[in-house]
């Protein structure tokens, strides 16, 4: 159900697409290596707090468990969820659009993913295969990403002005913390 | 004296496999097979707890979380030849949190404080050993579980406490900017400790 | 529904775990022993210890022996000694990588990281580690001449650290403060320390901690609601039993910068200078408790008498009286992270650590180049569980406790940055935040018992 994606003005997104056989190594090589090629591509989307990229090989079995039959895969599946702000829609539209020097090497890798992984095409591809939440918990659901940063920014600001104007008297205190709060700071 | 039986679990250590870290957030993923009778009383359960938000009111206590999610997968979407087509076997269940702390210390918070509710969301996957004793539990996730690939967080530094209680405090610093520019100094010097005070647990 | 009440087999398990060997045993020497020669020849030696290995077995009345000695391995000890890959495989992969390649998830980093160790620690040379306790410094010195002569006889064998450390008057620590006596109680050992040592019940009673947090082969706190019975992990039979995993590091206190600073901070502070040692570490310097004593400490405090360590936090969750970042309440949260104790129970450890290095005498602040600090030496069922969990979780960050980044602020910060709430209306912020403590070097190890031991010294360990 799509409302289940929502809590407070944040939504839960999840993709779950097969893997073309053979892509299976590369696809994980490529993902690996992205930390290590400088900031993660998903800085680009700026309403995003938390996002993954994980490759399920298959669904675990084991012999000694009660279910009778065993289930597999047919193939490797990636999954890409995202914690993001607002609406979906437009979100995708982003991502199709900063994600595109990226996406043929991920997505691309993918069954069914459009020649050109971008845009339009990638977008409707991702929609496609789109998983919907049963339950989503959120800390913070009402704060957007630059809601956060922001509060994050002023609480670290607020912390080094209490330890240095310690023991001000009151003229130089309100002096003090203007030169730091003060109009447009 | 004791008997000696084969040890409860796996050598577990605080942390989780080094691509789950992004800077304090931690992710954990986890797949798990669910029986018949999950396919009719989990899709309840979300609703009622969907419904009656106040029963999350633990897990937000906790306040080592910033997104968690539960969803039953019956079928993917399909995407044309080699994906096979059709509805699967069983239900799957994917879970996935995204939490600050230790791994170690994440389970065993909710197998000792969230009992229930770890019996009501696992307990219709197959293999689930009940949340205590705590070492076949973190077995049981531990081999369910899936290293990330590549995990981002906006705001590495940032734990999920820290963002709520920074949050709270926004709103009080705007305030006190306001009397900064409006106050005499002495008039400040007691909104400023007044502040302090009522915000010292952000700080 | 938990396992009936265990009976601990004390003549198994070695000395000063259970309960402490106590102050009359004033100088301590730890010996870390290195390998050179076959295994063969040096169970030869280390079968030669074995009759002089002090155990848990209560003293009779007046029987005190004038020294005792216990022995402790670490992983390259245990090859050193023969013991196969596959069970060394059997032992945790903390102890198995050892303290040093763990630095920076224990934050022994900047002044304290390995590369500034003292020779010997940390670099797998020490393979056996001999603790000698005496009563007296003339029994001490037999006692390490008789361990070196053994050593000569053997040979093939080198001290390669050795750490001499003696008690300082009234039990205290370079800070000024009493230590030492605040420890887990102990199901079938120490029950008489339940109130206050245990876990805090509702409704303000206390029970012991299961034996397995702190000795392998009995049920932990875990395993004891287990319906199978299933016991927690352990090394490989018949090392495992009776055993118990041990932290050994050497920690520099820097007493005339600590001095320094609170002196400098309590200008500015509504207290003076002791009050204000006193809210970072969570005890007057007597011992008192700050959530039972906030203001001023009484004139007389022994932490000994009987229920004398009985407090908990409940009625002080806001930091008012005990700061809620101050060192023995971040090393020991009791009932103050909420939920019944269940995020903190499992993280206790038996600590039988001793100051090293003569005083700093009182007053002075100019620093005098040598070198004091604290022998920190603590048992524990699992070290990743108990001692890093600890380390990691509440003394080098503050999330839990709802203190963001900041670190306990007598272990200092690397960074330099660091600061501390005094909660209080209004509250005060402790600030810099110096490194005031550095680790010198470390080892993970583990105390066999005494057939373990055996098994050791005969090559039958696997």
């Amino acid at each position: 159900m799509r409302s289940a994606n929502i809590t407070g003005q944040a939504y839960a997104f999840m993709a779950m697409t097969p893997v073309k056989p053979g892509e299976e190594q590369p696809l994980a090589d490529y993902l690996r290596g992205l930390r290590g090629r400088g900031p993660s591509p998903l800085t680009r989307l700026a309403r995003t707090h938390l996002a993954r990229f994980v490759i399920v090989p298959d669904f675990h079995n084991n012999p000694t468990w009660k279910q009778r039959r065993e289930e597999h895969l047919d193939l490797n599946y990636l999954i890409f969820t995202s914690n993001l702000d607002g609406d979906l829609d437009s979100y995708l539209d982003e991502l199709c659009e900063k994600l595109a020097p990226e996406a043929g090497e991920i997505w691309g890798r993918c069954v069914g993913c459009p020649e050109h992984a971008q845009g339009a095409a990638l977008k409707k591809y991702l929609e496609h295969n789109q998983i919907d939440t049963g339950i989503f918990f959120a800390a913070y659901g009402h704060a957007t990403v630059a809601m956060v940063k922001h509060a994050l920014r002023e609480r670290e600001r607020m912390i080094a002005f209490a330890v240095s104007s310690q023991g001000l008297e009151p003229a130089a205190l309100q002096k003090a913390f203007l030169a730091e709060f003060g109009e447009g700071r | 004296m004791s008997v000696q039986t084969p040890s409860a679990g796996p050598i577990t250590a605080t942390g989780t496999e080094p691509r789950n870290y992004d800077g304090q957030a931690i992710a954990i993923t986890v797949f798990s097979t669910i029986k018949l009778r999950g396919r009719v009383f989990l899709p309840i359960l979300f609703r009622v707890t969907r419904t009656f938000p106040q029963l999350t009111g633990t897990l937000r206590q906790l306040s080592f979380i910033h997104f968690a999610r539960w969803s039953v997968i019956g079928r993917l979407p399909y995407n044309g030849p080699p994906q096979k087509k059709g509805r699967f076997r069983y239900p799957h269940m994917y879970f996935e949190s995204n939490f600050n702390g230790g791994w170690e210390e994440y389970i065993d918070a909710f197998s000792h404080i969230l009992t229930s509710g770890m019996t009501a969301f696992w307990g219709s996957s197959y293999g689930f050993p009940k949340p205590l004793p705590t070492a076949p539990f973190k077995k049981y996730i531990q081999d369910n579980e899936t290293e990330a690939d590549h995990y981002y967080s906006a705001y590495p530094d940032a734990t999920s406490s820290m963002i709520q209680r920074a949050l709270e405090l926004d709103e009080r610093v705007e305030s006190l900017k306001r009397d900064a520019q409006r106050l005499q100094p002495d008039a400040f010097a007691a909104a400023y400790r007044r502040f302090l005070t009522e915000s010292q647990n952000a700080l | 529904m938990a396992a009936p009440a265990v009976r601990m087999d004390l003549a198994d398990i070695q000395g000063d775990i259970l309960r402490g060997y106590g102050n009359d045993y004033d100088c301590t020497s730890y010996a870390f022993v290195t390998i050179e020669c076959p295994p063969e020849q040096a169970r030869v030696w280390f079968s030669g210890l074995l009759d002089h290995v002090t155990t848990a077995e209560p003293w009779p009345a007046g029987e005190k022996p004038l020294t005792t000695l216990n022995v402790a391995v670490t992983a390259p000890g245990l090859r050193a000694l023969g013991v196969s890959e596959d069970v060394v495989g059997s032992f945790s992969r903390e102890f198995r990588e050892g303290m040093a390649s763990r630095a920076t998830l224990l934050g022994d980093v900047g002044p304290s990281a390995p590369e500034s160790w003292e020779p010997g620690l940390g670099t797998g040379e020490a393979h056996v580690l001999l603790t000698i306790n005496a009563q007296q410094t003339s029994d001490h010195e037999r006692a390490l001449a008789k361990m070196k002569d053994a050593m000569d006889a053997a040979g093939g064998l080198r001290i390669v650290y050795q750490k001499d450390t003696e008690l300082l008057p009234g039990s205290r620590e370079h800070f000024g403060y009493t230590d030492g006596f605040a420890q887990p109680a102990i199901e079938g050992s120490s029950d008489d320390k339940a109130r206050g040592g245990g876990v805090p019940l509702k409704r303000g009673g206390w029970r012991p901690l299961a034996p397995g947090e702190f000795i392998l082969g009995y049920p932990d706190e875990d395993t004891r609601v287990d319906p199978k019975r299933r016991l927690p992990n352990a090394p490989a039979a018949p090392l495992g039993r009776s055993g118990t995993y041990m932290v050994w590091r050497k920690l520099y206190q820097d007493v005339a910068l600590w001095r320094r600073v609170m002196r400098d901070a309590a200008r500015v502070y509504d207290g003076d200078e002791h009050k204000l040692s006193a809210k970072v570490v969570g005890r007057w310097r007597n011992g008192a408790p700050l959530v039972q004593y906030p203001d001023a400490p009484p004139a007389q405090f022994d932490p000994k008498t009987p229920g004398g360590n009985d407090f908990r936090y409940e009625d002080d969750m806001d930091g008012m009286r005990c700061p809620l970042g101050s060192h023995i309440r971040r090393s020991n949260p009791r009932d103050a992270l909420n939920f019944e104790g269940h995020l903190s129970f499992r993280h206790r450890m038996i600590r039988r650590g001793m100051p090293y290095g003569r005083e700093l005498p009182e007053g002075v602040t100019a620093d005098d180049g040598a070198d004091r600090g604290l022998v920190f030496v603590s048992f524990q069922g699992s070290i990743s569980r108990q001692f890093e969990g600890v380390q990691v979780q509440w003394l080098n960050a503050g999330n839990i406790f709802g203190l963001g980044h900041d670190k306990d602020f007598l272990l200092g910060d690397p960074n330099g940055t660091g600061k501390m709430t005094i909660q209080g209306k209004p509250p005060f912020f402790l600030a810099p935040q110096e490194v005031f403590v550095r680790t010198r070097g470390g080892e993970y190890l583990f105390v066999p018992g005494i057939t373990a031991l055996a098994a050791l010294a005969d090559g039958t360990a696997g």
